[in-house]
């Protein structure tokens, strides 16, 4: 799944480790999930969305919408 | 900030490929009949102190990449230290066995020392699933361990087909464990696939 993750943490000027502090989770598991190798779970999702401020959908890009807006 | 992971890199490959290669030419010539017991357990003992380094540089590695968490140094310490009175025990029974008369029930003994440590392993493994709570790591260690079964199945059933039609010799069912570290080591190296073919 697609994601908006790299962009979101670069307007914060954070690097893959402090976000992965934030998420309590590895640093491996934000470049997995940013990289779209790893589609977090729901209860991660939330939490990434809570610490930007953000909803789910505003971070994690559907596929569908994406080929309808093609 | 980026860590030197560039520099002098850790390479844990090496050393499994090494233990690896080792198991794999002791078996060969335990299984031809050019050593004899105890030779090929005093062997694949000694072979097991590279278990060490392969978890030491493995520990570095899992650094560098950003992958060590309370869990991961948990399992480590864990299976190591069992690891370490594996070889012991079982270096310790198959020379006993192999140099004194021993009774039924104390041959039983000697068969449970080194089955002890060895469930240990498999306990550190199975601890670690539980406690890890990275769940992208688990997910990896997870997906690991049915490439582990997987290659487990496809050797077992493979070699059963051709011991039953008398084309290679019989050996004993504790393999299963090591060819499934094997397995679960390959499944934790290789790497993930891309956005789209995720599972």
């Amino acid at each position: 799944m697609k994601n908006r993750l790299r962009v979101l943490r670069a307007e914060r000027e954070w690097s893959q480790q402090d976000l992965a502090d934030r998420l309590d989770v590895s640093r491996q598991s934000v470049n997995a999930i940013e990289t779209g190798k790893y589609d977090p779970s729901l209860p991660l999702a939330f939490k990434i969305a809570d610490i930007f401020g953000l909803a789910i959908e505003e971070i994690f890009l559907r596929e569908v919408a994406e080929e309808a807006a093609e | 900030m980026m860590t030197s992971a560039t520099h002098n890199k850790a390479k844990p490959g090496l050393w499994a490929g090494l233990f690896a290669s080792n198991m794999a030419v002791i078996a060969v010539l335990f299984v031809t009949g050019a050593i004899e017991p105890p030779t090929p357990y005093i062997l694949m003992v000694l072979n097991a102190v590279l278990l060490v380094p392969v978890i030491r540089t493995g520990k570095r590695l899992q650094a560098e990449r950003g992958a060590m968490t309370r869990a991961v140094a948990r399992y480590n310490r864990r299976f190591l230290s069992f690891a370490a009175i594996y070889s012991v025990a079982m270096m310790g029974s198959a020379l006993a066995a192999d140099r004194m008369e021993w009774t039924p029930p104390a041959m039983w003994l000697l068969a449970v020392v080194p089955m002890i440590p060895a469930f240990g392993m498999i306990w550190a493994i199975m601890q670690y699933l539980r406690e890890e709570t990275d769940e992208y790591l688990r997910h990896r260690a997870v997906n690991s361990a049915v490439v582990g079964l997987g290659f487990v199945l496809v050797l077992g059933t493979g070699w059963g087909f051709l011991e039953t039609f008398g084309l290679v010799p019989h050996i004993w069912a504790w393999w299963v464990f090591p060819a499934w570290a094997i397995g679960l080591g390959v499944g934790m190296a290789w790497p993930e696939r891309s956005a789209g073919d995720a599972a």
